[in-house]
C-alpha cells in the first residue's frame, strides 16, 4: 500500500507531498491499526478557509507475494485505491495522525539517502 | 432591591478612524486564539512578532480608512485580530474567518511571516472581502479572492511608505524566506512567475496571461497561481494611471469588491465590474477607463 499525502494552498501556494509504502516499514501492524481507523465516509467537501491547506491523501494498494494472505495485509483494509481531500481545519484525529507521520517518515528517509539517489517512486 | 450600577465607559471612546488592535500568542500551541498579549494603546513588548503584526494592522486600517474611508475589515469598526506563534515552525500565514494567523516558519525556507507588510495586509483584506464580495474560494472567484488580497497588500506596503507606481515594488511577501532560497518574494504584481526560482522550492507557477491559465484540483483550483493574472491586470492599470496606485487603480478596485459582483464571478465578470465602476467615476472616455479596459486585454481577459 502506497499512502500520498499532497499539501497545497497555503499563503504560499506551494504544493509538497509526502509518501510512505507501508509493507516496507518496519512497524507495519502500526500502520494497518491507523489505516483502519480512517473514516473515509465522514470526510465532507467542505471550502479552505482562505490561506489554509488542502490535503489530499490517496491511499493505493499494491500486489504484493511476501505476505499474500495475511488477514492484517493493508490490502484487506483497503482493497480499492481511495482518496480523500481534506481542508486543514478539518484535518483532525487518524487523519493528522496518518499525515503527520507520513511526512515525518519520508523526510526521515529523504535525509538518509544519498542527494543524488533517484526518487524511489516504484 | 438596587438597580444596577451603570458605569461610564473607561475605556476609549470608538471612533473608526483609529484601530482597535489586539494581538495573542499561540505559544508554538495551535489553540486559537491564544493569550492576549498587546491590546490597542499598549506599548510594544519584547518579541518582534506581537509588535510586526501590531503595527501591521495599524498600517492596514489607515490603508482602508484613509483611502476608502472604510472603518475595519468589517466596515464598523470591528476590532482586529491577530494570533502569532501559532503551531510547530508552521509555515503559513491564514485568515480563519475572524482573525489573521501566523506561524514562526521552519527557518528553513520560511523566515517569519509577520516581517512582510503586505502579507498583513493580503490576511486582513481576506476578512473585507469575507464581509463584502465574499468570493467563493475555488477555481477563478478563488483566484480574484486571492488576488484582492495581494492587490491590497501592496497597497497597504505603498501607502505606509509613500510610494507611487514607479517606487513600489509590486512583492508580495519581501523578505519572508531565509537567505538559502532564490528568490526575492513569493508573488510579483509586474512579473507573475518571477518571485523565485529555486533548487528546493522550483519556480514561481504563476501565470500573467490566460494563455497560460492553470488547471489543477489542487489549491482549490489553483487559487494562489491563477491570481497571478488579475495581479498583473492591476498592476497594469495602475502603472498607466500612475500616481499612488490606492487613489484611482485601488479606488476602482475598492468599489468592485464592495459592489455589486457575485460571489461566484469569473474573472470576465471582474473586470467588467472594474470597468464599468471606472465609468462611473471618471467617465468613460477617461485615461482611467481606458487604462483598465487595456489592461484586462494585456492579460486576455478581455479581447
Ligand atoms: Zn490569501
Amino acid at each position: 500500500m502506497k499512502v500520498t499525502v499532497t499539501r497545497s494552498g497555503g499563503f504560499a501556494g506551494i504544493t509538497r507531498s509526502w509518501h510512505v509504502f507501508v509493507e516496507r516499514e518496519p512497524d507495519e501492524e502500526s500502520w494497518v491499526v491507523l489505516l483502519r481507523k480512517l473514516p473515509w465516509d465522514e470526510v465532507t467537501r467542505e471550502p479552505s478557509q482562505p490561506d489554509r491547506y488542502l490535503y489530499r491523501i490517496n491511499c493505493e494498494p499494491r500486489a504484493r507475494t511476501d505476505r499474500p494472505d495475511s488477514r492484517d495485509a493493508p490490502e484487506r483494509i483497503l482493497p480499492e485505491p481511495r482518496e480523500a481531500v481534506i481542508p486543514e481545519q478539518r484535518l483532525t484525529g487518524p487523519w493528522r495522525e496518518l499525515v503527520d507521520r507520513v511526512r515525518e517518515r519520508d523526510e526521515e528517509k529523504r535525509e538518509l539517502r544519498p542527494a543524488a539517489a533517484p526518487d524511489d517512486n516504484t | 432591591m438596587r438597580p444596577p450600577v451603570v458605569r461610564p465607559r473607561t475605556g476609549p471612546v470608538a471612533n473608526p478612524s483609529q484601530p482597535d488592535r489586539a494581538i495573542s500568542d499561540a505559544g508554538g500551541t495551535e489553540t486559537l486564539p491564544g493569550r492576549i498579549v498587546r491590546r490597542e494603546g499598549e506599548p510594544a513588548v519584547d518579541d518582534a512578532s506581537v509588535n510586526e503584526a501590531y503595527d501591521g494592522l495599524g498600517h492596514t486600517h489607515a490603508l482602508f480608512w484613509d483611502a476608502f474611508e472604510r472603518a475595519s475589515v468589517d466596515g464598523a469598526g470591528s476590532p482586529l485580530e491577530a494570533t502569532v506563534h501559532y503551531g510547530d515552525a508552521y509555515d503559513n500565514a491564514f485568515w480563519d474567518g475572524s482573525r489573521m494567523v501566523f506561524g514562526d516558519g521552519d527557518g528553513q525556507v520560511f523566515a517569519g511571516f509577520t516581517t512582510s507588510l503586505s502579507v498583513i495586509g493580503h490576511e486582513l483584506t481576506h476578512g473585507v472581502t469575507q464581509y463584502t464580495a465574499n468570493l467563493v474560494y475555488s477555481g477563478q472567484s478563488g483566484a480574484l479572492n486571492e488576488s484582492v488580497s495581494d492587490v491590497f497588500g501592496a497597497l497597504v506596503e505603498q501607502h505606509s511608505r509613500g510610494h507611487d507606481v514607479t517606487e513600489a515594488s509590486w512583492l508580495i511577501g519581501e523578505g519572508i524566506f531565509t537567505d538559502e532560497v532564490e528568490g526575492t518574494a513569493l508573488r510579483s504584481l509586474k512579473a507573475p512567475g518571477t518571485a523565485y526560482d529555486d533548487d528546493v522550492l522550483g519556480k514561481d507557477p504563476q501565470p500573467a496571461h490566460m494563455d497560460d491559465f492553470v488547471e489543477t484540483d489542487d489549491d482549490n483550483g489553483g487559487v494562489h497561481i491563477n491570481s497571478g493574472i488579475p495581479n498583473r491586470a492591476f498592476y497594469l492599470a495602475a502603472t498607466s494611471i500612475g500616481g499612488n496606485a490606492w487613489e484611482r487603480a485601488g479606488r476602482i478596485w475598492y468599489e468592485t469588491l464592495t459592489g455589486e459582483i457575485k460571489a461566484t464571478t469569473d474573472f470576465g465578470g471582474f473586470a467588467d465590474a472594474t470597468i464599468a465602476v471606472a465609468v462611473r467615476l471618471y467617465g468613460s472616455e477617461s485615461p482611467e477607463t481606458a487604462a483598465v479596459r487595456t489592461a484586462w486585454g494585456e492579460v486576455g481577459v478581455l479581447s
